[in-house]
């Protein structure tokens, strides 16, 4: 049962991506394509994985996306004050992680469920990012041309036509990040310890784990993967506003849930993770491509999610009576 | 005026789990269903409730056949089912959650709440339960009580129950919540009622039972009337193997100065508690419901808070901290195995490697995977854990291979100190047997064990001294010679002298 759940799921992943591949043969399974989409998923698969981190616990962050949108307006203000990349790119990183650390303090101390302390700071940090930023988008000359730069750069990789294809640096990042995460979640102990408390917090602590600093540390994962995907976005956008990353956090999570439904005993997993991110990219992508307009890919693209998470319940319901 | 079955087979696939078994429950009599894991005593419940249908043979009440094809069939001849785990919503009134799948008395149309509290009443006074307050939130009350609350429910209105169907009833009570029950179960069988008890617990089913049926491999091994049987038979007949002595042997007890020294522990209900343990030794605990069995063995593993001086090897463990004491070579089985000890959707080897990671891990970080691996195969062996692959899900495990996976961790760092809550509950005699065995030898090797069990029998059967619980404080200390369950059952109530 969990091997068919497991496949149907694969196997609708593969047909939408087969689907759009017979739809627009031209333009779709092309390399240059796929780069471009592992560019424009880039900042989703680092909030995504980094979103793994805490769901493997069992928990929530909902303030990614405003902490997204916060990274991005304090390093576009510190531009606009005369710092150079280096402090106005690590007081971000530090923000996100100061971000990190106080949800983690209100979840793993406090005890404040998470979905609700996240929903706190998430408002809180969106507030801050009004702030910061005056509500302006911080564009233009103030940004330094190098930070822009950045996100349309990449390394060459061959030449279709005319064009240059490169692998983006922004992918490299999130791959790189994804990585990184793979290794914590799957092959530390400390990632170990980490799905164990989602798999039976208390017993996890009779166990010896320290669920309580462990819990707070892993939210310094999304608090920090915020942030850099806010810097990715205001680097691929040469301009920072208060608003820009707020979406990610949705989608994030029904990343999360795609990959779910990929896994054994649907668990969240960071490679799993980085599937959910690929088709919901691959879709976007597709169905842009396929005119269709943004409102009904909205549309589209929600009822894909529901379609997928819930059959992946239905099968394992059914797998647990039976 | 009977429930019977007659000849009932039921198969899945090859899987044979039922093969021609018959048996008859009577109205006002207490008939016991005994068998070890795997017996078909499940299978046999779930066709009496309607879940399932015999592949041959059929269910007979009053002498009629019957087809119980929708749970709701079963209900409507009067067939009621309690299991171990009850499902009530916490936060609603004792009298509400007994009213759940009937109507709530109105007038004027709204809820009439006092008549509603007066029906709970009746029902609870009806069977002794006057300890219960309908009023008060079903979380307030303890497990035990919540089944009790269950049964009166089955009693109440005309569709009261005719037969009532027990699986497993007292796995998850107290000493004194299973007293309780044993009062209602004979108050329903003076009232008429035929109860169907299924336990693998013999001392409860002698004490309890008119008649019983023993099931084996899916097929009736024996049927008894009451005191037609002795212990020894009744395990034998449901294992097949002769457990005469189910108990390990004891050795002498060791001559070697304490490992664990406990002086003037305060936790929870617990007051100057001062004890100590010698390597080798299985020191037993009894007591009493709320007695404090199972907070001791929290506060000394940290799980719960606690005062007071405690030192494993002559180096003090710190409070409040499991993570330290696991480091320190303490060991911990919790009572609740699929609520504390089990992540029941992770893989055995991640539950057994659990406490473990930083000596199995390389450089105390990175997994090594073959190393978890090995550590199960090796203590898996040593517990007779049957289970199918380190990958396997404790969810997919009987109770007895469950606890064995604990065991397995519990051991797989050389333990100085085990500490044991209820270790054998709803554990069939067989894995039981096992589980004895691996405590022993753990002795053997100079293990001090701490076995708190609401189970007396149990306590002799291990313990080379016992302490006894009163109120949170130790009101005897006895070494374990020639010790009878109602000698210790007696320390548990009366007041020591002075």
């Amino acid at each position: 049962m969990t091997l068919l759940r497991r496949s149907a799921s694969l196997i609708g992943m593969v047909a939408i991506i087969v689907f759009f591949s017979v739809m627009k043969p031209a333009t779709f399974p092309t390399l240059g394509n796929w780069l471009n989409i592992s560019q424009q998923v880039s900042m989703l698969l680092v909030v995504s994985v980094a979103m793994t981190v805490v769901m493997a616990m069992g928990d929530f962050d909902l303030s990614v996306g405003a902490m997204a949108s916060l990274a991005g307006v304090v390093a576009a203000v510190m531009f606009k004050a005369g710092f150079g990349m280096v402090p106005a790119l690590g007081t971000a990183l530090v923000v996100g992680v100061a971000a990190g650390v106080a949800n983690g303090m209100l979840v793993s101390l406090a005890g404040i469920l998470p979905f609700i302390a996240t929903l706190a700071t998430m408002t809180v940090l969106s507030g801050a990012a009004f702030i910061v930023s005056d509500g302006r988008t911080i564009s233009g000359a103030d940004i330094p041309a190098a930070f822009g730069d950045f996100a349309r750069s990449g390394i060459a990789i061959g030449q279709d036509g005319t064009r240059v294809l490169r692998i983006p640096s922004l992918t490299i990042v999130a791959l790189a990040v994804t990585a990184a995460l793979w290794l914590v979640m799957e092959q530390t102990s400390y990632g170990r310890r980490l799905y164990a408390i989602g798999g039976n917090a208390e017993a996890a602590r009779l166990a010896g784990v320290r669920v309580v600093a462990l819990r707070l540390s892993a939210f310094v994962f999304t608090g920090a993967g915020a942030a850099i995907a806010g810097l990715m976005y205001a680097s691929r956008v040469a301009s920072a506003n208060p608003i820009q990353g707020d979406g990610l956090m949705l989608t994030a999570i029904a990343a999360v849930f795609l990959g779910q439904s990929l896994t054994e005993s649907g668990q969240p997993r960071v490679l799993a993770t980085l599937a959910g991110v690929v088709v919901l990219g691959a879709l976007d992508n597709g169905l842009t491509q396929m005119r269709v307009d943004s409102y009904v890919r909205q549309v589209l693209v929600g009822l894909i999610i529901l379609l997928a998470v819930g059959a992946s319940a239905l099968a394992r319901r059914r797998g647990r009576a039976g | 005026m009977t429930l019977a079955l007659e000849d009932v087979s039921r198969n899945y696939g090859p899987v044979q789990a039922l093969r021609g078994v018959s048996l008859m429950l009577r109205p006002g009599e207490v008939h016991a269903l005994m068998g070890e894991n795997g017996a078909g005593k499940s299978t046999l419940i779930r066709l009496l409730a309607g879940l399932e249908q015999p592949n041959r043979g059929w269910v007979m009440i009053d002498g009629q056949p019957v087809v119980l094809a929708r749970p709701e069939a079963a209900q409507a001849h009067g067939l009621r089912f309690i299991h171990q785990e009850m499902h009530v919503v916490p936060t609603l009134s004792v009298a509400e959650n007994m009213h759940l799948h009937r109507p709530f008395p109105r007038r004027a149309g709204l809820i009439n709440w006092r008549e509603l509290r007066r029906r709970a009443r009746v029902a609870l006074d009806a069977l002794g339960l006057d300890h219960i307050d309908p009023a008060v939130p079903m979380l307030r009350l303890g497990l035990g009580d919540r089944m009790l609350c269950r049964i009166a429910t089955t009693l109440i209105g005309k569709d009261r129950a005719r037969y009532i169907i027990m699986d497993e009833p007292t796995a998850a009570l107290t000493g004194a919540e299973s007293e309780r029950l044993f009062a209602v179960i004979r108050d329903l069988r003076a009232q008429g009622v035929g109860v169907l008890y299924v336990s693998h617990r013999i001392a409860e089913v002698m004490a309890l039972a008119d008649r019983v049926t023993v099931l084996r491999d899916g097929a009736r091994i024996s049927s008894h009337v009451r005191g037609d049987t002795d212990q020894a038979r009744l395990i034998h007949e449901m294992t097949g193997r002769d457990l005469s002595d189910l108990y390990p042997p004891r050795p002498a007890p060791p001559d070697t100065p304490p490992v664990l020294r406990i002086e003037g522990l305060r936790a929870g209900p617990l007051h100057d508690i001062s004890l100590a343990v010698a390597p080798g030794e299985v020191l037993g605990l009894a007591g009493l419901a709320g007695a404090g069995r199972g907070e001791l063995l929290r506060a000394l593993v940290g799980a719960i808070p606690r005062k007071g001086n405690v030192t494993l090897a002559g180096t003090p463990l710190p409070p409040a901290d499991p993570a330290a004491a696991w480091a320190a070579g303490v060991a911990y089985i919790p009572r609740e195995r699929r609520v504390e000890g089990l992540m029941m959707l992770r893989p055995i080897v991640e539950n057994v490697a659990l406490p473990h990671l930083d000596r199995l891990a390389r450089a105390r970080l990175f997994l090594d995977r073959a190393a978890e691996r090995r550590l199960l195969a090796q203590r898996g062996a040593e517990v007779r854990l049957k289970a199918g692959g380190p990958q396997a899900l404790p969810v997919t495990l009987s109770g007895g291979n469950q606890q064995k996976v604990l065991f397995a961790r519990a051991v797989g760092g050389a333990p100085r100190l085990l500490l044991l809550d209820e270790p054998t509950r709803g554990v069939d005699v067989g894995a039981r047997h096992d589980l004895y065995r691996v405590i022993r030898a753990l002795a053997a090797q100079g293990v001090a064990v701490i076995l708190a069990s609401s189970d007396l029998q149990e306590v002799i059967g291990l313990a080379d001294r016992i302490v006894v619980l009163q109120g949170g404080r130790i009101a005897h200390l006895v070494r374990n010679e020639g010790l009878a369950e109602g000698d210790l059952l007696t320390m548990c109530y009366d007041r020591p002298a002075a």
